[in-house]
């Protein structure tokens, strides 16, 4: 199972560097104005292009697609925060319950008393 | 309007905040490694490396914690704003800590295994359906992972090839990243100290990010504007060429600016590059410029000035029993209107 998620894993970074190279060779001038002639930056999105190609790929075609003109129209002016309070406030319910519970249920603590496998003496 | 892309976009005082980081991880590590071992269950005895890997895990949770008290702290206060600026090398040094603690971990525990490593780690402990003895390692991957992918995204680029909206939900994989570690470290670490020291820090610094989330929330909600028009604040309560930043609804923000002494404009709060705050920026030549890359606008229209064609949202003002009041409907980027001219403040040329 471990070996298999490995494995996968490999061929997802695999991938990735193949996608890294059509991007950053092909696409990035094509897509981004302010990339033209800059290559110095070009090795630090690497990493991120490696990590989240699907993503890369999905964005790539979607701005190719829209003659990179804006594709968010009046939503770019409204980032999304309405899950950050969300998560936030998850957050905020779940992060004391793991607290007190890790306090509670201490490995060496009253509901992990270790077993006697003497009988005490009387 | 064109900013080329440079590797690492540094200025003097980023300079100054990224110095001062170094410094405080530095400290804490020695500290952690001088005092660490008197901290520890005196019973069991640790080794160097066990202590070296906890130094630079604790040093990564707190980092992290930090980080994510900065947003409601800057919220609530706009004192905190300068230390919000710069938050993304902030990051990245903590993805760099949290490797190193990682790396600690892998070449360690798992360096002796008959099996490839990584596989070790991975199965070593697969008791998923208990709560004490939890596999905290994959608690760990996870929220190493979450951090590798917000930091290798943090440059500049990603936030205008993904555009903010998207950005903005990538990067709120934080939280989730936030309560795996909660887990790791309270499944973890915190099971085997005897000592309450790092339990009170511990609780005090998960306890502290959550507050202050539930704060700012609540703050917000208090903030959040209701009706078509929304009451800003008095007009002499906006200082000459700054912002009043104002929050619509859950997912828009507009900044007040004043400016010639009595004129006041409203304009989207989110810069037409990269999402920028607006209205902390100072109006320099006429215009507001954005704090993250210059970029500037006209007041009067939300366009940039020629030759450049950026353009945001404007807003409709207007003042009603000595109060500024800000339409909650936005105009289409770039659409004109007249400043309010308060009567009775003293215009300036």
């Amino acid at each position: 199972m471990a070996a298999d998620l490995i494995w996968a894993v490999q061929i997802y970074l695999g991938l990735g560097a193949v996608a890294a190279l059509g991007f950053l060779g092909i696409g990035l001038d094509r897509i981004d104005e302010n990339a033209r002639g800059a290559w110095v930056f070009r090795p630090f999105l690497i990493p991120g292009i490696l990590l989240i190609w699907p993503l890369v790929l999905f964005r790539w075609w979607q701005l190719e697609r829209a003659d990179t003109e804006d594709t968010e129209g009046q939503g770019r002016f409204r980032p999304p925060l309405l899950w950050q309070p969300r998560l936030a406030l998850l957050l905020a319910v779940a992060v004391p319950v793991m607290i007190l519970g890790a306090m509670v249920l201490r490995q060496d603590g009253p509901n992990e008393a270790p077993a006697q496998l003497i009988e005490p003496a009387q | 309007m064109s900013v080329k892309y440079t590797p690492v976009q540094w200025n003097p005082n980023k300079w100054v905040y990224d110095a001062v980081l170094l410094a405080i991880v530095a400290i804490y590590i020695s500290v952690f490694l001088r005092l660490g071992a008197a901290e520890a269950d005196v019973s069991r005895p640790i080794d160097g490396a066990v202590l070296r890997m906890r130094a630079f895990g604790t040093c990564a949770f707190f980092m992290l914690s930090a980080i994510l008290c900065i947003g409601p702290l800057a919220r609530l206060d706009d004192r905190f704003l300068p230390i919000l600026y710069n938050r993304r090398h902030f990051g990245v040094l903590t993805a760099i800590v949290a490797w190193t603690h990682a790396t600690y971990v892998y070449n360690w525990y798992f360096n002796f295994s008959q099996i490839n490593r990584l596989e070790a780690l991975l199965s070593s402990n697969t008791a998923f359906g208990q709560i004490l003895g939890f596999p905290i390692e994959a608690l760990g991957v996870f929220a190493f992972v979450i951090l590798l992918i917000l930091a290798a995204t943090s440059h500049d680029f990603w936030l205008s090839f993904l555009g903010a909206p998207l950005w903005k939900r990538l990067h709120l994989l934080i939280y989730l990243a936030y309560g795996a570690l909660v887990a790791h470290v309270a499944l973890g670490y915190l099971q085997d100290t005897e000592n309450p020291t790092f339990a009170l820090l511990f609780s005090a610094a998960a306890l502290g990010v959550v507050g202050l989330h539930v704060a700012a929330w609540q703050v917000g909600r208090m903030r959040s504007a209701k009706g078509e028009w929304v009451a800003v604040c008095a007009p002499g309560d906006i200082a000459e060429g700054r912002a009043r930043i104002v929050q619509l609804g859950p997912k828009e923000r507009v900044a007040i600016f004043r400016y010639d002494g009595n004129r006041f404009s409203a304009i989207s709060n989110a810069c037409a590059h990269q999402n920028g705050p607006l209205g902390e920026g100072r109006i320099l030549d006429g215009c507001v410029t954005c704090p993250w890359h210059g970029f500037q606008y006209r007041m009067a229209d939300g366009c940039a000035p020629a030759p450049f064609t950026e353009k945001v949202p404007t807003y409709d003002l207007r003042l009603e029993d000595g109060q500024l009041m800000v339409q909650r409907h936005a105009n289409p980027p770039g659409t004109a209107v007249d400043p309010l001219a308060v009567t009775g403040m003293e215009a300036t040329p």
